[in-house]
């Protein structure tokens, strides 16, 4: 794969990407590498004439550079010690960058003025197996002052942070988790142009998205090769983050969601999107990885005039939600006129760049993009922002009948995620349903994260019990842990109360994470033949207890298996 | 090292008439450019350690301040010359000019030895050459700088001084200060990785990969030390190194196939920049004659240390595997030399080009201190390189489109911007 170089004159020419450095580039950067080859000799382009589809410019800092910031400044030390993530990112901004590569960064900040995207790209990152994705920080910039010193001072400050989080707390634990040694770890960082237009101070898309050609939530009749799409306003971090976006079959694009009212539809449809801040004014912190970001209300799209093909309106009137933007009322973020009016072909490109990038690959694929639509500049600019393969197990697990209603259960579910058969776990965390509130559950993942922690120093995987949508990034929907603090739990069970009944996550990093691992994730609402036997479960003596969270230790392990050709899961006691 | 026939400012001079013949300037404009606007000589009275009286000859020349005040530094050495600062201050005219700077060219000196005098006896040197000239430089008019056997704490000296004749704070004064004391990140650096920094681009415009390049260097000073350092981390392998030796009064080259290690060298260095021979041996270095390192099997050759080093009766040593020369020092070849090396087609870059981040820097140091606002190293560097690479890629340019050699590209672009400015003020 021979990538060119950079030169100066790269923002003013028509190539696409290159690299600083002669080290490596990454597996991200290498995904988008390959996808543009795929693009420019396998889509053909001219069955969407109205869609201008692109790879937005971008340039690698190759890995020898980050070897030679580490060396040069004697990091390593600081980087592997337990300093707080704040104390290393510190550390890192008070280092220089290599004196060959600066001349470089700075004529990018000279030819470049819209936001850019600082984003990590290491070895280990998005590889087949360890998808390191998410552990690694992305920084955006606005690059929109007038000073060409202050926005370079930003953009170094930016690559010195993600560089630093190769080495924050989650991202070791990562490593202890995966047996990965983080000496060996290198970072290329990639240049990216954020894909949108300015509105009012803020700048984004008008619509992020990703796209799976495998879904491992099969809801309804879709099957899991149909694939699946989220879909958000604004930057694609909503969606990557787990946050809400709007999830839908690419092979039925038009089938509503199955909201029971336009009420609950309104309620648990995305209501926040984030942008660039290019105010001028800002909360300066170049420690914090979302100092240029800034969530805005849905109302403010309106203002914007960014929401035409992703709103909807809700008619009190008549108490139904009616397509587009054309009459006042709350808006509500289906994605109706984009999805069935199909004014650009939209949905023909993403099942055909599905299909294009699962064949190029081997491989089920994800993709991440940006579709951006514009009126006023009568811009229609879809920008393909990353692919990786996913992971899928080929095992054929069975569940017998009588072994599926086992009265030695103790978990039971037809919704379970995963297709694998364990039995080595012993251990039980739990979170208590006697004390669990929502109003908790920032704390109930701290003393999570507590229980994690230890058992990745002894190599412990263990089964989690929690209620709500674990990885929420709404602490009132679930608990908000993210993957590092969960990392140990080699199964885990989303579950119900009567009072906390909230629909289960349905969130993308995370579970690409969980596949990644093969961890088995169980969602059982307590009725029909899903259940917790949570009798049970409190007569077992505890080894250890925090004020939400219970440690039991049983001296048989339990058995464990799921099918992924039904969904059904059991965890039974021996 | 420099012989006694050598006339620097003969050389300048000739260098001169030969780019105003080119360029086809009027009499006027070459009356002008080819002496200096201002000189100034005078003698510092300093009482030494052992009481007795001595008085060294100073000097300051401005040669052209049509584009900004002068620029330049200050040279303490027992050769100098009315001459040689003469010659020099031409040339930091050239070089403020190439890199388009708005700056125009000064130089100062005093003949005296510092390896001789105690660090009292150098700040009384010091004192007294801003009392001489306290009225002719300024932040305004003439900002000095540290040269050859002067550093920052010469310059801060210089600075104090000053302010207390002024009797007010003046940072932009002069260049080179400490960092925190009004000095620039970078600014050591600034020199040595400039002229690698037009070394990279010579080496890309070749197409060859800077690790499949060696490199010869005299010298082993600030910038000798930080151009090594710097082409090292950029893949180059620097095979030979030359060093004066204060003890015996000559220089040897030191000589590692496998590459020198500069922080191994470092180590058993003096403050003069000599090597330690025998720790040297020690380390597997070979000892060589001082002029071994122009002789050797290499790809590029980068004259760091001083003056009139590349001559007529040794650039013939020069290896038919040099490809290119980077003059790190001032005026390290004369002009029977020069007429030998652009004969066999090495790709020179020019003294006042390749060691022109230096002054860039300073330049950079004086905006800082004029602002009394300091940019990160990050941010130095950074303009450095973007300075350094739009000027080297300017005279290349002109030299590809003209078929021109390199120095006299570099000299058509640099006083044609000078008689402009002349010009444009109505000068001449």
């Amino acid at each position: 794969m021979e990538v060119p170089h950079y030169h100066r004159g790269f923002f003013n020419s028509d190539e696409t990407l290159c690299k600083i450095g002669d080290g490596e580039i990454g597996g991200k950067a290498s995904g988008l590498f390959s996808f543009q080859e795929l693009l420019k000799n396998h889509l053909n382009k001219s069955k969407y004439t109205s869609i201008n589809i692109k790879i937005p410019k971008f340039v690698v800092i190759a890995t020898d550079h980050f070897d030679g910031f580490m060396k040069m400044n004697n990091l390593y030390e600081a980087a592997l010690s337990d300093l707080s993530d704040k104390r290393k990112a510190k550390l890192f901004q008070d280092s220089q960058l290599p004196p060959e590569i600066v001349g470089d960064l700075r004529t990018i900040i000279t030819n470049t003025s819209t936001p850019l995207a600082i984003r990590s790209s290491s070895l280990l990152e998005d590889s087949l197996n360890e998808p390191f994705a998410g552990v690694y920080a992305t920084k955006m910039i606005a690059n929109h002052e007038a000073s060409q010193d202050k926005r370079f001072q930003k953009f170094v400050e930016a690559i010195k942070f993600v560089y630093s989080s190769t080495f924050f707390k989650s991202a070791l634990q990562y490593f202890e988790a995966t047996k990965n040694d983080p000496r060996k770890e290198k970072m290329a960082i990639i240049i990216q142009e954020v894909i949108g237009t300015k509105r009012n101070k803020r700048f984004y898309p008008s619509i992020s998205g990703v796209a799976r050609s495998h879904n491992y939530y099969p809801f309804g009749r879709s099957k899991s090769e149909d694939g699946v799409v989220n879909l958000a306003l604004g930057l694609g971090k909503t969606i990557v983050d787990g946050g809400i976006s709007w999830m839908y079959n690419p092979k039925y694009p038009k089938i509503s969601a199955p909201f029971a009212s336009p009420k609950e539809l309104m309620k648990n449809t995305q209501n926040k999107f984030l942008a660039v801040n290019i105010n001028p004014i800002i909360n300066y912190d170049p420690l914090v990885e979302s100092e240029y970001l800034i969530e805005l209300d849905l109302s403010d799209s309106d203002f914007d005039h960014s929401n035409e093909y992703s709103a909807s309106t809700f008619d009190f009137h008549s108490n139904k939600i009616i397509m587009g933007t054309g009459s006042e009322g709350a808006r509500v973020l289906d994605f109706g006129r984009l999805l069935k009016l199909d004014e650009f072909k939209y949905n023909l490109l993403i099942n055909d760049l599905l299909q294009t990038c699962s064949n190029y690959f081997q491989s089920p694929v994800e993709i991440e993009f940006a579709f951006d639509i514009d009126k006023r500049t009568k811009k229609n600019e879809f920008a393909l922002l990353q692919v990786r393969a996913m992971f899928v197990s080929n095992e054929i697990i069975e569940i017998e009948e009588n072994e599926f209603n086992s009265p030695k259960a103790i978990i039971r579910t037809k919704q379970a995620l995963g297709n694998d058969k364990i039995s080595e776990i012993k251990d039980v965390v739990y979170v208590d349903p006697k004390k669990f509130e929502s109003k908790f559950t920032k704390q109930i993942a701290s003393e999570v994260e507590g229980f994690n922690r230890e058992f990745v120093k002894i190599g412990l995987k263990y089964l989690l019990i929690g209620f709500g949508r674990w990885g929420s990034s709404d602490e009132w929907l679930g608990i908000p842990v993210d993957w590092s603090q969960v990392s140990n739990a080699k199964v885990i069970v989303e579950s119900s109360l009567p009072n906390f009944n909230v629909d289960f996550s349905q969130g993308s990093h995370f579970f690409h994470n969980i596949a990644a691992f093969k961890v088995l994730y169980f969602s059982v609402k307590n009725s029909g033949s899903n259940m917790i036997n949570w009798d049970w479960l409190l007569r077992q003596n505890l080894s250890s207890q925090k004020q939400f969270v219970k440690h039991i230790s049983l001296t048989d392990p339990l058995k464990i298996k799921v099918d992924g050709r039904t969904g059904n899961g059991i965890i039974s006691y021996e | 090292m420099q012989t006694k026939e050598f006339n620097p400012f003969d050389m300048a001079q000739s260098q001169f008439d030969k780019v105003a013949e080119i360029l086809g300037l009027d009499d006027g404009t070459r009356q002008l450019l080819r002496n200096p606007l201002r000189e100034y000589h005078f003698g510092i009275p300093v009482r030494m350690d052992d009481g007795t009286f001595q008085v060294f000859r100073g000097f300051r020349v401005q040669h052209n301040d049509a584009r900004g005040p002068s620029k330049g530094g200050i040279r303490f050495h027992p050769q100098e010359t009315a001459d040689t600062v003469k010659a020099l201050s031409m040339w930091m005219t050239w070089k403020c000019a190439v890199v388009g700077i708005p700056l125009g060219g000064g130089k100062g000196g005093v003949i005296c030895d510092p390896h001789n005098l105690s660090m009292r006896e150098q700040e009384q040197i010091c004192r007294g050459w801003v009392r001489q000239m306290s009225k002719n430089v300024g932040p305004l008019n003439d900002v000095p700088a540290p040269d050859v056997m002067t550093s920052a704490q010469h310059m801060l000296w210089m600075l104090d001084e000053y302010e207390v004749i002024e009797g007010s704070k003046n940072p932009g004064f002069i260049t080179g200060k400490p960092v925190g004391m009004g000095g620039s990140l970078g600014r050591t650096e600034a020199t040595g990785y400039g002229v690698i920094f037009t070394v990279r681009e010579a080496l890309n415009d070749m197409g060859i990969s800077p690790e499949d390049t060696r490199a010869s260097v005299q010298g082993f000073g600030n910038v000798a030390q930080h151009a090594i350092r710097l082409y090292s981390q950029m893949g180059g392998t620097v095979v030979c190194v030359s060093s004066w030796d204060q003890q015996d009064q000559k220089s040897y080259s030191f000589k590692k196939l496998s590459g020198v290690d500069i922080d191994e060298l470092l180590k058993i260095t003096d403050r003069f920049g000599g090597i330690d021979k025998a720790k040297a041996t020690n380390l597997g270095y070979e000892v060589l004659d001082g002029d071994a390192w122009i002789e050797q099997d290499v790809e590029i050759l980068l004259p760091a240390a001083l003056e009139n080093q590349i001559r007529e009766d040794n650039v013939d040593k020069i290896s038919a595997k040099v490809k290119i020369i980077a003059e790190g020092a001032n005026g390290p070849t004369t002009p029977a030399a020069d007429k030998v090396i652009q004969e066999r087609g090495i790709f020179l870059i020019p003294d006042f080009l390749a060691n022109a981040g230096g002054v860039t820097c300073s330049y950079f140091e004086q905006v800082q201190s004029n602002m009394n606002y300091f940019w990160e190293k990050d941010e130095v560097l950074g303009k450095l390189d973007v300075k350094m690479t739009a000027a080297f890629q300017a005279v290349n340019d002109l030299a590809k489109k003209r078929n021109m050699y390199m120095r006299d590209a570099a000299y058509v672009i640099s006083i044609s911007r000078v008689a402009q400015a002349c010009k444009d003020r109505g000068w001449v």
